[in-house]
Parts: C-alpha cells; structure tokens; sequence
C-alpha cells in the first residue's frame, strides 16, 4: 500500500450531479453480464451451438426440415438459454452480493432494472442474430437446390424477437426471485415441466401460456397473434413483477 | 454532511433500531461503535438507502441517498466486502463502478497501485484473501476521490501496515475537510482514528460526543515512590484514595490539587495524570 499523498481540500466533484446517463447503463449490464465466465458461456455456447445442431439434423433428417422449421427448432432451444442468461443478469447479482454496488451506484432500482432489461434484450437479439446467420449459413453449405426457404424471412425476424424476449423474461424472474439457483429451477420446472403437464391435460390453455411452444409457432409461420400475444404476456408480467418486487426488497 | 433524525426500523414486532438521531459534520471523522446486533449495519444501510426506513428520515448533503443524481461520486461506501463477484477481475471490477460514476479509468489502475492490489488486479476476486477483498472495497469507495466515506469494518483482515495506512488515509481525508464515519469492533484503532464518537446499544443511541470528553474520567492517578505516606497526605486533606498495586486513584481530585498535596509533604512523583477511561471500558459501560 502507498502513502495517500493527496493533499487537495476534498470538495464535492462535478461528477456528484450528473446522473448516469440510461444508455450507460445498458452498455454496463451488457459487459457485466460477459465480463463473468458463466454470461460469457451462456451466450457463447446459445450462439455457437446451434450451427453445429444444425449439421447435425441436416445430416440426419430424410427429408431435411425446411429453414423456417429449423430455425423454430433451435429457436426454442436457445431460448432456454436465453432465459437463463437473463436470470443471471439480475438474480446473479443478488446472489453474489453485487446488487448493493450497484444499488448504491444508481439507487434508483427501477432505472436499474430498465437497463437491465434494455441490455438483456439487446444481447438475446445479437445473440438470436449470431443464431440464425450461422444456423442458414450451415443450412446453404449443407444442402441443395430442394432445400425449402419459404418463410425465412419472417423466421429471421421472429427469432431475434424471441430472443430479446425470452432474454428479458428471464431478467424478470431473476429480479423478482432474487436467487439464481432457485429462480433457475423454478422457471425449468415451470417451463418444461409445469407447461407440458399442463398441454397434456388441456392443450387448449397450454396454447395460451407455453411460451416455447409460442416461439416455435412464431418462428415458423403457423401462426402471429396468440404467439405474440404470449410472448408479450411473459414479457410484461415478468418484467413487472421483477420491478415491483425489487422496488421493496432491503439489500441485507 | 450527514443528518440522521429519528431512524427507526421495525421487522413486524421487533425494533432493531429505535429513533437514532445524530449529525456527521466536514473535517471529522466519527466513530460508529456498538456490540453486535446492536444496529449498526441496519443504520448504514439505511442511510445508504438500501434497507427502507419504517420512520425517520437521513440526509446526505441535505438529500436523501435515493435522491442524489450520483450518490457514490458523493459519498464512498464500504458495507460488505465480500459483495463483490468472484469471477471478475479486481480490475474489472473497480471498472465497471467506475464507467457508472463517469470515472476516467486511468483511476482504477492508480488506485490499484495505491491500495496494494497493482499486480493482483487482474487475477480473479475468488482467489483474493479477506485483506484483498477488503483493500479491493476500500479501493472502489475511493473512485470519485468522494467528500464524505462511510466504512463498515474496513479494517478486516488488514495486516498492521494496511491498518496504519487506513488510519492514516482516513485522518488524512477529515484534514482535507472531508467526512468519515468508521464502523468498526475494534476498539483500540476507533480510538486512534475518530474525533468523535457514536455509541449505539439495542438499536439506541446511548453516547454522542467528542472521544475527548466520552473517556474523560473522573479525578486523577497519581504514581509515587511512598504510596502509603502519599495516601495518608491526600486522607488527610479530605480526599477519598483507593491503591490498586501502587497506583493511587483519587476521584473528584484535579491534578493540581494532587500536586500542591505531594509538594507540601514531600512526596516524590512518578506519574500524575487524568483518570481517563479507555474505549474498552466506555464501550461495555455504554453496552452492557
């Protein structure tokens, strides 16, 4: 440790009325989120992975899907991902202590939680990018002129939106639970267990809650409205909870 | 700089802080002192605004923390050490909090250097000791060069250079007209660190004063080569004298009085001083 040599009054700096500005903050949750090794993973393998699922299937399937079917497959699949990775932007800094930096920075919690869900969703859409670029990339190496690439068009946009949601979604969760390990758990066992019994038991209702099943549909054409109408349900009820629950929670 | 009125934090029918008032003023540096569960920390957080208060108000530089545009540029804070994530870089770390308060990041590296952290930061934080962690939090209340820190424990795990350097930092920073409040257990380095005590016990405040006139005792000690002769000389003047192995304790005496006493009779002094106090005994007086 060195000597402090400062010997200048300490008055307030300039700094201590300029509010950090919004955008800041969303370029700050996004490095937080990629400056650990799981964030870092998390978003590397939902972006790598996929091309090499989709080798795979083309090499396998007879016939092969069409693009659209094979975006909405991968689709729904980094979407899991997705969630997981918006959790730990918000959970994750509950769990490892971090929220009181953050809240003593800007304690403002819903300025906070808005760039969260602003830089999550901004990373799940690069990343949902990365997804289908290489995912069609493979697809136009590995196949022929039979290939269909009726609705790519539509894929390629529902799948970044998918992304940017699922991402905030997690954020959400992450933020109302406030615990990364039980708010993982808990949104697998609802979305993987909890949905399918219940598309078991009344499919009709399942179609209005499975946001899985709402990516796939979206992404390959089937349908527009309820699946967006069910994204944006998760979106809004998750992000809001997650706003709601923060604003009350004492960081102890 | 700080005004605390009233603070109080009720969880359902359990007070853990009852109506803590005090006033933290520029060029001082306060101690913050209580037995564990006392409430301490609670009070931190609910200045820094991270615990809600159930009544009362605090007031940084005449606002509430919720309030200031950029509260840590304002004021560094260090509660917990520990709250850091182990899987970033020391380095990264002070960065981020920086890139937020708008702090150039040539800062981080200078107060890396500073803290003793220079070439450790860039090694992963779960690899630190308890000592770098907590050099690692006192580095980052020092981003914004802040006019007033408040420091829950920074002394944990400091080694005995590292605690001379924080006193020395701190005692530095109430010079340059700066503010600290110092929350810390150990008693002795409060005492040679504060100007000014804050003693809280079962959520109260049960002392607010200058260290000063809090260890003031009451008459004076007093050491000589014929401690029997001197006690009978004091006696005889009218003054009540306790020996405790050769040490005379004369309480509502002033040293002058003593002095004049031994003078007349021909005593030999060794020693003749106030009967202050130590923190120790102040503080479980106060607590107990």
């Amino acid at each position: 440790m060195t000597a402090a040599v400062l010997d200048h009054p300490v008055t307030a700096t300039t700094l201590v009325d300029r509010r950090p500005p919004l955008t800041r903050l969303v370029g700050l949750e996004i490095r937080k989120i990629l400056s650990t090794r799981s964030g870092l993973a998390l978003a590397g393998t939902a972006a790598v992975a996929p091309a090499a699922v989709t080798a795979l299937m083309l090499a396998l399937a007879d016939p092969p899907p069409g693009s659209a079917t094979l975006l909405a497959l991968l689709g729904a699949l980094v979407a899991l991902l997705m969630v997981a990775i918006g959790v730990l932007s918000t959970a994750g800094e509950w769990t490892h202590g971090t929220v009181q930096t953050t809240f003593l920075a800007v304690p403002r919690r819903s300025r906070v939680l808005a760039a969260k869900y602003a830089g999550t969703a901004l990373l799940g859409a690069v990343v949902a990018t990365v997804v289908v670029a290489s995912t069609l990339a493979v697809a136009a190496l590995g196949t022929g002129p039979g290939f269909s690439w009726a609705g790519t068009g539509v894929a390629i946009a529902a799948t970044i939106g998918a992304g940017a949601a699922l991402t905030v979604v997690g954020a959400g969760i992450g933020a109302a639970v406030g615990n990364a390990p039980a708010a993982l758990t808990g949104t697998y066992l609802v979305l993987l267990v909890a949905i399918n019994i219940l598309n078991g038991a009344k499919p009709v209702w399942g179609k209005h809650v499975d946001p899985l099943s709402a990516v796939f549909d979206l992404v390959e054409g089937d349908a527009a409205v309820r699946p967006i109408a069910v994204l944006t349900g998760w979106v809004l009820a998750t992000a809001v909870a997650g706003v709601l629950v923060t604003r009350r929670r004492a960081v102890s | 700089m700080i005004t605390v009125t009233g603070l109080t934090k009720r969880y359902a029918d359990r007070t853990v802080v009852d109506d803590v008032s005090f006033t933290l003023e520029p060029g001082t540096v306060t101690g913050f002192l209580g037995p564990n569960g006392a409430g301490k920390t609670t009070t931190l957080r609910m200045i820094t605004g991270l615990v809600p208060p159930s009544s009362g108000q605090a007031l940084v530089d005449g606002r509430r923390w919720v309030d200031l545009p950029n509260p840590s540029a304002l004021a560094g804070v260090l509660l917990d050490a520990g709250a850091v994530h182990p899987g970033r870089t020391g380095r990264t770390h002070l960065a981020i909090l920086a890139a937020t308060l708008g702090v150039p990041v040539r800062r981080v590296d200078e107060l890396l250097d500073q803290v003793g952290l220079g070439p450790a930061g860039r090694r992963r934080i779960r690899g630190y000791s308890l000592g770098m962690r907590q050099r690692l939090g006192i580095a980052a209340a020092l981003l914004a060069d802040p006019a007033l820190l408040i420091l829950d424990e920074p002394a944990n795990g400091l080694d005995p250079e590292g605690i001379r350097w924080m006193r020395d930092l701190l005692r530095g920073h109430a010079g340059r007209g700066g503010t600290v409040l110092l929350s810390s257990h150990l008693l002795g380095e409060v005492e040679h660190t504060v100007d000014r005590l804050v003693v809280i016990g079962a959520g109260r405040i049960v002392a607010d004063g200058p260290i000063g006139s809090l260890l003031a005792g009451d008459g004076v000690r007093v050491r000589t080569l014929d401690p029997a002769g001197l006690s009978a000389s004091l006696q005889a003047a009218g003054l009540t004298v306790t020996d405790a192995d050769g040490v005379l304790a004369v309480p509502g005496a002033t040293a002058e009085q003593v002095g004049r006493i031994a003078a007349a009779g021909g005593h030999v002094l060794t020693d003749l001083r106030r009967a202050d106090r130590g923190l120790e005994d102040l503080f479980f007086q106060l607590t107990a």
